[in-house]
C-alpha cells in the first residue's frame, strides 16, 4: 500500500503525542508498519508541537515531505495553518480545533492573534477540504478539556480515511488509556465523531 | 498497562520510541544496573528504565549528575555487571573526566554510554557532535539509523564492550531518539552473573603513571581490534554495482539518502553505503566502496566527521575522487539534514532538473500573518510568581532593575528571559549561574544567581561553597518547584523518593546552604507575592552570600495531582476591571486573555490552575475565585 501520511499540529500540553501514539498503535494492530516523527521544543508547555505519522509503506525517515500529508489534525488554529500550509497535500483533509491558545506575544500585548478568516483563507489556497469545530468545547462537554485529543481522534476516525477500522481505534484506546478515564474518553470519541458531520 | 519494553515475547512487534528501543536493547542485553541524568533528548531512556527496573530486577537511578552516573555505572562494570549510562550530548562534557580513565583502564562487564546529540539545537545550547568525544578517548561509536537498530545495536554494543574491554558509545540524534516505529522484540538475556571484583585483572587497580602510559598502547590495540570487527559487521550495508556516483549515509542520515533515492527513482544510478560505525572507521570496507567512484556525497550530522576521515583515506586509494559534503560547502556546516536538502544534492550530482519551489508565496504570506509562539512558563508556574516578586524587591532595594545582573541557569526557569518577565541576563551551563555571579560581583558588579532546585543539586554545590569560602557577596534565588520539570519530572535528592519509588530521607537545599556557611537562608512560598517580595528584600540587604529558596510545587504536577478534580475557578469581574492590562503586561500568565472590544481582561479556565497570583497583581481587586 501507499504510505498514509498524517500531520498533527498543536501546542505543548494539548495531548497531541498521545493522539499520535494511539493512531500508531492502531496501525500495528492492523498489521501495518508505522513511523512517528515528533518535533517539540524544550518547554513542557506553550511551544509549537508537530507530529508526523506515516502508516504502511517502507519509508525510512520519520519526517513527511512538504506538501505530501493526506490529513492535517490541527489542535489549534494558528498551529494548524502553520503546518498545513507547509505539509498538507493539495486538497488534503484538514480537521481543525477552533479554540485558540494565545502565545505570550498575544497575552503580553506585543501583537494580536491573527484574524481567523485570514488564517483559514490562507490554508484555503492549499485545500478546500477544511473542517473546523470547537473540539476543546466538546471535550469540556465530555468532562475535561484534556480529552480534546480524543475528540480529534474521533473526528479523523469518522472521516473514514484511516487505513484501519473504527473498531481497531476503539480497542487501541481501551488498551492504551487508564481504566478510570475510559468512560470519559469514549464519550469524547463519540462526540468527536459527531463533530465531523456537524461542519 | 505494563510497558512494552518489559515484555518477554520475542518476535512481537510493538511501537517504540528510539529512546525506548535503546532501553529495551539494554534490557535484552542483560543489564543489572543503569544510571543516568535526564536531559532532552535523552530523558525517555531513563524514564523507561525507571518504570520497569523493579519488575525486571535491575537497579536504576537518576544520579546527581552525568559524571556520578558514569562512575556508578563503571563501578558495577568492574564487578562484572552489564550496565548502561544514557545522557544528553552536553552531559558527556560533565562525564568526560571519568570517561577518560575508563578507556585507559578498561571495563569488565559491558558498559554502554549513550549520547543523544541534538543537531539544530531543538532543546540544547549547542549542537556539539559527540563523535569527537569518542575519537578523543578511543571509544568505539555506533550510530543506529532506526529504532529497530537502536535496540539491536545497544544489545550488540554491550557484548562488544565486554569483548574488547572498552566502553562503547551509542550515538543518536534527536530525530531518532524521538521517533517511534514498530520494533520486533528479541530475547531477554538473563546472565545471572555473580558480582565480583576482578582481583587478577589488575587493569583498574591503582598503578603509577608509567604503568598507565603503557595502557595507552593497549588502548590503541583494542581500538584496532574493534576496527577489524567493524569491517565484518552485517549492519554496515553496501549496494555497489559499479556506479560512478556514490553516497555514504552515516547513522540516521542514511534515512534521508535511502528515501531520496526511492523518491527520485534513481536507485540504479547510485552506489550507496549505510555506515553505522563512524569510529573506528572500517577503512578497508570504506576504501573498497570509494575505489571505483568519481563522485562521493557524505551525508552525516552534524560535523564532517566521517567525511574528514574519508578525505584522508582517499588520498591513497582514489586521489581524484570528488568528495561532496559539509567540508566543501555542498551541505551546510551547521544543522540537521532534510529531505529537501538531500533530494536536491542527489539531483545535482545526477544532473536532474531542480524541483520548483511550489508554495514559496503562501509560505511568505504565512510568515507575515503568524507569530512565532515564543516559549513561556506554564499557566500558574511558580517561577513566574517568584520573578514578579523578585523584580518588585530589586526595584525597591536597588532602585532600578538594571542595577543588578541576573545570571540564570538551565531549566524551565531559564525562560525568565522571555517577555513579559524579561528578568534574566545570562545562562550557560548546569550550575554556572553561581560561579559567574561570583566573578562579576568580586569585580564590583551586583549579581543575582537564579538557579533551579535540580540544577543546584547537579552542579551548584561546589560553586556555592567556593563563593562562601572566597568571601563573595552574591545573592542566590533557588527557584525550587520540587521537580526536574523541563525534562519530564524525574527525581532529585531533595524529593525524598528515588527514581524507582523508594522513600528515602530528602537532602534539603537549605541544609546544604547552611552547612556550606551561608548565613542568610530563607524559604518562601512564591504564591504569596508579598511574603516573597519581603524575603527577597531581606536577601538583597544581607551581607555576604545570601539565599532565598522560593519553593512551590510545579503547576503541572499540582494539576495532575488534582485530577479528576479541576482547579478552583478564577475569573475577572468585568465590572471592576479597569482595563489597565497590568496582569497581562507585567505578569503575563498564559491563562490570561484580553478582549479588545470590551477592553477587559478575562481568564481561560481550561488553562488556569488557581494559583491566585494574578489576583494579587491586579491593582483594583477585579480578579478572584468565582465560588
Amino acid at each position: 500500500m501507499d504510505t498514509f501520511k498524517i500531520v498533527v499540529a498543536g501546542v505543548g500540553g494539548q495531548g497531541t503525542l498521545l493522539a499520535s501514539r494511539l493512531l500508531a498503535e492502531a496501525a500495528i494492530k492492523a498489521g501495518l508498519h508505522v513511523k512517528i516523527g515528533e518535533t517539540y521544543g524544550m518547554a513542557q508547555r506553550g511551544g509549537p508541537v508537530m507530529g508526523h505519522i506515516q502508516i504502511g509503506g517502507e519509508t525510512n525517515n520519520p519526517q513527511i515531505r512538504k506538501g505530501e500529508a493526506d490529513v492535517l489534525i490541527g489542535f489549534e488554529p494558528a498551529e494548524a495553518v502553520r503546518r498545513g500550509v507547509t505539509y498538507l497535500k493539495k486538497d488534503g483533509l484538514a480537521l481543525i480545533n477552533t479554540r485558540k491558545t494565545a502565545p505570550v506575544e498575544v497575552v503580553s500585548g506585543m501583537m494580536p492573534y491573527p484574524d481567523m478568516n485570514k488564517l483559514f483563507a490562507l490554508l484555503g489556497k492549499v485545500t478546500k477540504n477544511i473542517h473546523t469545530f470547537d473540539a476543546t468545547g466538546i471535550a469540556e462537554e465530555a468532562g475535561d478539556p484534556i480529552t480534546t485529543n480524543i475528540v480529534m481522534l474521533g473526528s479523523i476516525t469518522e472521516s473514514g480515511l484511516l487505513p484501519y477500522s473504527e473498531e481497531t481505534v476503539v480497542n487501541t484506546m481501551k488498551e492504551g488509556l487508564k481504566p478510570q478515564f475510559i468512560e470519559m474518553n469514549m464519550k469524547a470519541f463519540e462526540l468527536g465523531k459527531k463533530a465531523y458531520h456537524s461542519l | 498497562m505494563s510497558h512494552p519494553v518489559a515484555l518477554d515475547r520475542p518476535g512481537e512487534r510493538v511501537v517504540l520510541m528510539g529512546n525506548e528501543a535503546i532501553a529495551r536493547g539494554a534490557i535484552e542485553g542483560g543489564i543489572t544496573l543503569a544510571a543516568s541524568y535526564p536531559g532532552t533528548p535523552s530523558s525517555e531512556i531513563g524514564n523507561t528504565l525507571a518504570r520497569v527496573a523493579k519488575k525486571l530486577g535491575f537497579h536504576f537511578e537518576w544520579s546527581a549528575n552525568e559524571k556520578v552516573a558514569l562512575e556508578v555505572a563503571y563501578g558495577a562494570s568492574m564487578v562484572n555487571q552489564r550496565v548502561i549510562c544514557p545522557m544528553k550530548h552536553v552531559g558527556v562534557n560533565v562525564a568526560l573526566d571519568i570517561l577518560n580513565p575508563i578507556t585507559l583502564r578498561g571495563v569488565k562487564g559491558g558498559l554502554v554510554v549513550v549520547s543523544t546529540d541534538d543537531p539544530s539545537q531543538h532543546s540544547s545550547r549547542t549542537e556539539q557532535d559527540n563523535r569527537w568525544m569518542g575519537k578523543l578517548n578511543d571509544v568505539p561509536i555506533i550510530e543506529p539509523s532506526s529504532p529497530q537498530e537502536a535496540k539491536d545495536l545497544t544489545k550488540y554494543a554491550l557484548g562488544l564492550s565486554e569483548h574488547v574491554k572498552l566502553p562503547v558509545l551509542i550515538r543518536t540524534v534527536t530525530r531518532l531518539s524521538h521517533m517511534r516505529s514498530d520494533v520486533e522484540l528479541g530475547e531477554i538475556e538473563d546472565l545471572g552473573r555473580k558480582p565480583e571484583f576482578d582481583w587478577e585483572g589488575f587493569s583498574y587497580r591503582v598503578a603509577g603513571f608509567e604503568k598507565l602510559f603503557r595502557r595507552h598502547k593497549e588502548r590503541h590495540e583494542k581500538i584496532d581490534a574493534v576496527e577489524a570487527e567493524f569491517e565484518k559487521v552485517p549492519f554496515n550495508l553496501v549496494k555497489n554495482n559499479g556506479e560512478k556516483k556514490g553516497i555514504i549515509g552515516v547513522g540516521f542520515s542514511f534515512t534521508y539518502v535511502k528515501d531520496a533515492l526511492e523518491a527520485l527513482d534513481v536507485e540504479d544510478k547510485v552506489a550507496w553505503m549505510k555506515l553505522l560505525t563512524p569510529h573506528p572507521l572500517p577503512q578497508k570496507k570504506v576504501g573498497e566502496f570509494i575505489k571505483g567512484l568519481d563522485t562521493l556525497l557524505v551525508a552525516e550530522e552534524v560535523d564532517p566527521y566521517v567525511e574528514l576521515h574519508i578525505k584522508a583515506l582517499a588520498k591513497d586509494i582514489n586521489p581524484d575522487l570528488k568528495i561532496l559534503g559539509r567540508l566543501d560547502g555542498t551541505l551546510p556546516r551547521e544543522g540537521e539534514l532534510s529531505h529537501e536538502l538531500i533530494d536536491e544534492k542527489i539531483s545535482d550530482i545526477l544532473g536532474l532538473p531542480k524541483k520548483p519551489q511550489e508554495r514559496a508565496e503562501i509560505e511568505a504570506e504565512k510568515d507575515e500573518l503568524l507569530f512565532d509562539r515564543m516559549l513561556t512558563m506554564c499557566a500558574g508556574c511558580p517561577h513566574r510568581s517568584s520573578l514578579y516578586a523578585l523584580k518588585q524587591a530589586v526595584k525597591a532595594v536597588k532602585g532600578d532593575l538594571m542595577n543588578v545582573v541576573v545570571n540564570g541557569d538551565i531549566g524551565c526557569y531559564g525562560l525568565a528571559h522571555a517577555p513579559p518577565m524579561a528578568f534574566e541576563d545570562t545562562y550557560f551551563a548546569m550550575g554556572a549561574s553561581i560561579g559567574v555571579s561570583q566573578g562579576m560581583q568580586q569585580m564590583g558588579v551586583d549579581t543575582i544567581a537564579w538557579i533551579g532546585d535540580g540544577t543546584f543539586l547537579h552542579a551548584g554545590i561546589p560553586a556555592l561553597q567556593n563563593a562562601v569560602h572566597n568571601g563573595a557577596n552574591i545573592k542566590i534565588v533557588v527557584a525550587d518547584n520540587a521537580a526536574v520539570a523541563m525534562t519530564g519530572f524525574q527525581t532529585n535528592p531533595q524529593m525524598g523518593v528515588t527514581a524507582t519509588g523508594d522513600k528515602v530521607d530528602p537532602i534539603m537545599i537549605e541544609d546544604i546552604a547552611k552547612a556550606s556557611g551561608v548565613k542568610h537562608v530563607e524559604v518562601v512560598d512564591p504564591y504569596d507575592l508579598d511574603a516573597a517580595e519581603a524575603a527577597f528584600k531581606r536577601m538583597l540587604e544581607a551581607e555576604g552570600v545570601a539565599m532565598v529558596i522560593s519553593r512551590r510545587e510545579c503547576a503541572m504536577v499540582a494539576v495532575r495531582k488534582m485530577r479528576p478534580e479541576r482547579p478552583p475557578v478564577y475569573a475577572v469581574d468585568p465590572e471592576k476591571c479597569i482595563g489597565c492590562k497590568q496582569c497581562l503586561n507585567n505578569y503575563g500568565c498564559p491563562a490570561l486573555m484580553w478582549n479588545e472590544d470590551e477592553r477587559k481582561a478575562s481568564i481561560d479556565t481550561t488553562l488556569c490552575m488557581g494559583c491566585d497570583s494574578c489576583a494579587q497583581v491586579c491593582p483594583v481587586g477585579a480578579i478572584g475565585r468565582r465560588d
